[in-house]
């Protein structure tokens, strides 16, 4: 549009709500964060500047690396299960079959719950005494694997990553399948008259034409599986001996339960340039430009 | 010859065999998913019913009485009436000043070529890189600072500055599609900017408005991690804070929390069902364009 002095007053006027509320609330506290990092404080009394000494300290810490690995197992958990699991589900009801809605409904259903809920429910399926996972191991005969689940550091990290890809199996689901719906129909038929078989079409055409999806689904997999937080917190909070610990739950501890907002903040440093590098050489790596 | 007709005739029943077989092992898989995925919910929601005894006992049936003494416990107890007062209150008014605001900011963004545009665009953009747990401590120490901890309106902060970046990517992607001469015959009109959008572009966005508002309003209805750091006043949670809190010092009264939980499951699972197709395209033509 054309402007005009009333134009640009307008356009003030129009940008300038979101972009305060935005950036003093969303900006400010990212770049704060970077402060913080390089101080020692308590939150309370005044702050001692003491330059990288946190990040030092950071990387000799080893309940630190141990979230990190955590975290990493987290990711893989999810890239490695929501994907291929909704992918697989996606092209199983991408076919003329009665039901479809149904499905889809209930697919994306849990990807809509809170992760409060979520984690309490499934808190109360690990259930040591009476939780429906024991119970149902019981009443198959095989009491002899129930676990203390979420109570053992053996067991905690594998019970919280089913939670996790439960979680968000839907999400990359409804991807995929919106994804599928758009790949032409001849293209599929043409295959088809050629005499090509159901699983040659789907590896050598349906998959690599619905590729960006899933190079999508992917990035935001990482990304997502990085912000891990609710969930442990609720189910676990990190325990027992920081076995289910991830990066954000350190930070916290570390910030408000020890009252380190300095070094806590050095963690959430760290969290914002992990991501970004992450995401940056999976964007790289698929040939993905993310905005 | 008779032998051919009859290789012929096995052919067809084999395939049509082979047809039904394919049939019934994709809908026994379909149907294990969906169990998979709900069957949590409905084991919860059936154990809500029964007594402290009869769950120990009877997991897996339906109650041999529907108790309602569970339901009373926990909305006492866990406080809900107020839980999801307040859930609501912020839930909606977070949601309509970041549409409201973001809309604003999306047309312009969109519709007027200016020399900051691109800039402004990324900047906002950018948000969306944000990991909001590397915001934790300064977002506290703000707010604190601001005087604005523990107050009824203390989360609508985060909760809209956070939630504009992908609010404003998807109705920017959306109203940069309108044709361009849409504002000409307005303004031919005499209809001015602020005319233009509210009269125009507003209602032909409408399916987009849709798509971000119940985005918004899922994500601040599940919200956890702010109102855990920035409320703590029993009377200004919000229900997931709430609960948390509520299944950690109740921990033994199993019907209670499944009570509780299952109740603050309705309004959404509500929500969603009524919505649900709206939902889905905007998920995927938001998530897919990303």
């Amino acid at each position: 549009m054309q402007l005009t002095r009333k134009s640009k007053a307008a356009i003030i006027i129009g940008l300038l709500p979101a972009f305060l509320i935005y950036a003093v609330f969303a900006i400010y506290p990212i770049l704060q964060s970077f402060y913080y990092s390089l101080m020692e404080w308590d939150g309370f009394t005044d702050m001692t500047f003491i330059g990288l000494d946190n990040f030092r300290n950071l990387f000799e810490d080893p309940l630190f690396w141990n979230s990190v690995k955590n975290n990493l197992y987290v990711v893989i958990a999810s890239v490695l299960g929501q994907v291929p699991i909704a992918l697989f589900f996606a092209l199983l009801l991408n076919r003329k079959i009665k039901g479809v809605k149904f499905f889809r409904t209930v697919g994306f259903l849990p990807v809509v719950l809170s992760t409060v809920v979520i984690s309490l429910t499934w808190s109360l399926i690990y259930n040591s005494q009476n939780g429906m996972l024991n119970e149902f191991l019981r009443n198959i005969g095989l009491g002899f694997m129930a676990q203390n689940w979420l109570g053992d550091t053996k067991w905690v990290m594998i019970a919280v990553l089913v939670t996790v890809v439960w979680q968000f199996v839907g999400l990359y689901f409804i991807i995929f399948l919106a994804a599928l719906q758009n790949v032409p129909t001849e293209v599929l038929e043409a295959a088809k008259m050629d005499g090509a078989s159901e699983w040659m079409t789907t590896f050598k055409i349906t998959i690599p034409m619905i590729w960006d999806s899933i190079i999508v689904a992917v990035i935001l997999c990482i990304s997502g599986s990085l912000k891990t937080f609710d969930l442990i917190y609720v189910m676990t909070n990190g325990g027992p001996a920081h076995s289910s610990d991830v990066m954000a739950l350190y930070m916290f501890h570390e910030t408000f339960n020890n009252l380190q907002y300095g070094y806590g903040s050095a963690v959430s440093v760290f969290i914002f340039f992990f991501s970004l590098i992450l995401i940056f050489i999976v964007t790289k790596l698929l040939g993905k430009k993310m905005i | 010859m008779e032998s051919i007709v009859t290789t012929k005739n096995n052919r067809r029943t084999n395939g049509k065999l082979k047809k039904r077989l394919s049939r019934i092992i994709i809908y026994t898989l379909l149907g294990l998913f969906a169990i998979v995925n709900v069957y949590p919910i409905i084991w919860m929601a059936i154990n809500s019913f029964k007594s402290e005894q009869e769950f120990t006992v009877n997991q897996f049936g339906f109650p041999n009485e529907f108790i309602l003494e569970n339901y009373a416990n926990a909305w006492e107890i866990a406080n809900l009436g107020v839980l999801f007062k307040n859930s609501i209150f912020v839930c909606v008014t977070a949601t309509l000043v970041t549409v409201i605001i973001g809309a604003l900011a999306s047309y312009f963004l969109a519709r007027f070529k200016f020399r900051f545009n691109k800039i402004m665009y990324t900047f906002f953009i950018f948000g969306l890189l944000i990991p909001i747990h590397a915001t934790l401590v300064p977002m506290f120490i703000l707010m604190k600072n601001l005087g604005l901890l523990n107050t009824e309106i203390t989360l609508l902060f985060p909760y809209v500055a956070f939630h504009l970046p992908i609010t404003i990517f998807i109705l920017t992607s959306f109203m940069k599609a309108f044709p361009k001469d849409i504002e000409e015959s307005a303004i031919m009109d005499g209809a001015g900017i602020f005319r233009i959008f509210w009269s125009i572009i507003l209602p032909m966005s409408r399916p987009a408005i849709a798509t971000v508002v119940i985005l918004n309003f899922i994500y601040n209805w599940n919200e956890f991690s702010f109102a855990l750091v920035l409320i703590n006043d029993p009377a200004l949670q919000t229900l997931p804070l709430g609960l948390a809190n509520f299944a950690g010092q109740f921990t033994t009264n199993y019907g209670a929390q499944m009570a509780g939980l299952t109740m603050s499951l309705v309004p959404i699972v509500i929500f969603y069902l009524f919505l649900e197709k709206e939902i889905v395209n905007g998920m995927t033509s938001g998530a897919v364009k990303g």
